[in-house]
């Protein structure tokens, strides 16, 4: 017992110790729920057996009837879609930003920090914003758009099934660039400068510097960011729940906001379980992706 | 002799701070000429300024002949090695070699053939497939030497290459740099701020103090003749020992104050009475027995390395000492010292200017 608090006191025994509080914690609060929801895809749940953990075990019958109904794959097609514009849009927008911001104007800094104000805004709240903003009758992007002859009629953003999922790939985008382009910064900073005053020396045009030495300079940033965009906009429920819900007719449904529409609207907990499995899968790669590449931070 | 590198009238501002003034300096083709001073003496801007990677406020640069006071950097036709070294992170050896041929749309067997060449020169064979965070301190900055050398350049800009080395590394490198500038028959210009290596490498050193040329020459020419005390005191090691004095009455010698006033002849003509700065190298003060000599003082401490010995005696100013093999006098005794004849240096004191003559 002696032994045992003064290993407590100074040894081995205080940081095993305070690595186990945090871990508890996140054993108690993420890692059993996500076990239990695992569990819960291959069982058969209705509002009866709700309260208890022993339900009838049902193999992959949840799997093959989430497979069989037939907005399952127009959905998961609608959220790769999502999932590409959206890490496609925040990057690029992102990346071009963070070139702009580092050519260090005056006031570069302050302007940059003041674009973070668009991440930290809550997802119902930029939701809200941009109803307005697309709202079909009396929406700004459509005023802007009809007036440079873009567009002849107006477009119903959030109610045509042929843009909905486009209104939410927007807001999404505004919402996302800014931590795009505040961690593109960063890896940018990181770049020491001799090294475009070297390639200078060598013969190197604007181009070739940034095609030899940025991008390769930022390809663990880039890495980091890809993964991490992967799991936020796997994450964005907000946005659909405050424009489209959804719709029209699943038109803009994704599957994490369709676990949530299966799970608590329809309460068929199983399949939102089982939906919410697949999408495990998906993150966990880009889990492993996002470790490997900022374990293989190239340092000179 | 053509001049390689050619300044005239050369200013830098930042803003309102004068970096350089006034640069004339001539680098003749094939020569090696170290840039040296203190920190801040505006060396390494004046060396930028070669690179193209700062721009000069106003006058001319040429470079081969042609003006480049606005040429980019990359049309310069200068290789530069960096303190740094900044060799890129994410290239093996060879690739960091051969970065400006693939600038140029060289053909990759080409390449390859020229890193060869290259590394075969520099010794750096069997590294040309690894990562700069591979190497040593010493390889590094063989990669970084390399990747100049393989492009043929108009000059050779170096911005102190050995700081970043131990010491023992430090003598080695500096032989090989300039064994290599002689078998290149490159033109290169060293910036440093370490007299000795501007010393041992250069032909030509220049000494800059805030933004200024104080003298340049040849390396024995600086230390025989130093134009101003500022030079006097940075060549040399230990430093050169500054005592006050005045001309004597007669106009043929001086009255030195070393606490106590002693008169030296001299061989050459001052004015009576003028306010003067006597400079005196270490190795220049010879140990004589007590009594004996021009001037005699205490010893306050005795440092021996064991092939040389320095002695600061207790004057005030100190003077220091410095001759090869051992000490009889031991701290607390006296010592009687000679000048070595014609090596006083005679300075203005106010003016710090050498007195012609």
């Amino acid at each position: 017992m002696k032994r045992f608090l003064s290993s407590m006191i100074d040894g081995r025994g205080f940081d095993i110790g305070l690595v186990s509080l945090p871990l508890a914690f996140l054993l108690t609060l993420s890692g059993l729920p996500l076990l239990y929801n695992i569990v819960m895809s291959f069982q058969e749940v209705d509002m009866f057996s709700l309260g208890s953990f022993w339900r009838p075990f049902v193999g992959l019958k949840n799997y093959r009837d989430l497979f069989a109904q037939p907005e399952t794959w127009p959905i998961l097609a609608n959220t790769a879609t999502f999932v590409a514009a959206s890490i496609a849009g925040q990057f690029l927008v992102g990346f071009g930003l963070a070139l702009f911001f580092w050519t260090s104007f005056p006031g570069a800094s302050w302007l940059r920090g003041l674009f973070l104000v668009s991440w930290v805004m809550p997802g119902l709240v930029v939701g809200a914003i941009w109803n307005w903003i697309l709202s079909g009758d009396f929406g700004v992007l459509n005023f802007i758009l009809r007036e440079t002859g873009l567009i002849d009629g107006n477009i119903f953003w959030r109610s045509d099934p042929g843009f909905s999922l486009w209104a939410v790939i927007i807001a999404n985008i505004w919402l996302g660039t800014s931590f795009n382009m505040i961690l593109l910064s960063v890896g940018l900073s990181a770049i020491p400068r001799d090294l475009y005053e070297a390639s200078e020396l060598d013969g190197a045009n604007v181009w070739q510097r940034f095609w030899t030495i940025t991008l390769p300079m930022m390809r663990s940033s880039i890495g980091a960011i890809m993964a991490l965009g992967l799991i936020f906009t796997l994450q964005q429920f907000d946005l659909f729940a405050a424009i489209t819900s959804g719709g029209p007719n699943n038109a803009s449904n994704v599957t994490q906001y369709w676990a949530w529409d299966l799970s608590f609207r329809q309460y068929d907990f199983a399949k939102g379980a089982t939906i919410s499995v697949i999408m495990i899968a998906f993150v966990m790669v880009a889990s492993v992706v996002y470790v490997r590449s900022t374990r293989h931070e190239v340092r000179g | 002799m053509t001049a390689q590198i050619e300044l005239t009238n050369v200013n830098k501002y930042y803003g309102a701070y004068h970096a350089l003034k006034d640069i004339e300096l001539s680098i003749r083709k094939g020569s090696f000429t170290a840039l040296v001073g203190p920190s801040g003496c505006g060396k390494s801007t004046l060396l930028r300024s070669l690179a193209g990677l700062e721009n000069i406020s106003s006058g001319t640069l040429k470079i081969a002949g042609e003006v480049m006071n606005a040429v980019p950097p990359r049309k310069r036709d200068v290789a530069m090695v960096f303190q740094s070294y900044a060799l890129y992170p994410h290239m093996t050896v060879e690739e960091n070699l051969t970065y400006s041929l693939r600038i140029k749309g060289v053909a990759k067997a080409e390449r390859k053939k020229a890193a060869n060449e290259v590394a075969a020169v520099t010794g750096l064979t069997h590294l040309l497939g690894r990562y700069p965070r591979e190497l040593s301190g010493g390889q590094r900055q063989r990669v970084a030497m390399s990747r100049a050398i393989i492009r043929h350049p108009k000059a050779f800009l170096f911005d102190e290459p050995l700081s970043n080395l131990d010491a023992a590394l430090r003598v080695h490198m500096r032989k090989e740099i300039r064994a290599l500038h002689d078998r290149l028959g490159a033109t290169s210009v060293y910036v440093t701020h370490d007299q000795v290596e501007a010393m041992t490498m250069a032909d030509h050193v220049v000494i800059m103090r805030d933004g200024v040329i104080e003298q340049q020459g040849s390396p024995l020419e600086l230390y025989d003749r130093p134009a101003n005390k500022f030079v006097a005191g940075f060549i040399g090691s230990p430093a050169m020992n500054f005592l006050p004095a005045i001309g004597g009455q007669d106009g043929r010698s001086i009255i030195l104050d070393l606490g106590l006033k002693q008169t030296i002849a001299l061989g050459r003509t001052v004015q009576p009475g003028q306010a003067l700065s006597i400079g005196l190298r270490p190795e220049h003060i010879e140990l004589a027995a007590p009594g004996e000599g021009i001037l005699s003082a205490p010893v306050a401490l005795v440092e021996s390395t064991g092939a040389t010995c320095f002695l600061t005696m207790a004057t005030t100013p100190e003077l220091s000492v410095v001759f090869n093999g051992r000490s009889v006098a031991r701290a607390g005794d006296r010592a009687g010292l000679n000048f070595v004849p014609g090596s006083m240096h005679l300075f203005d004191a106010e003016t710090e200017r050498r007195l012609p003559g």
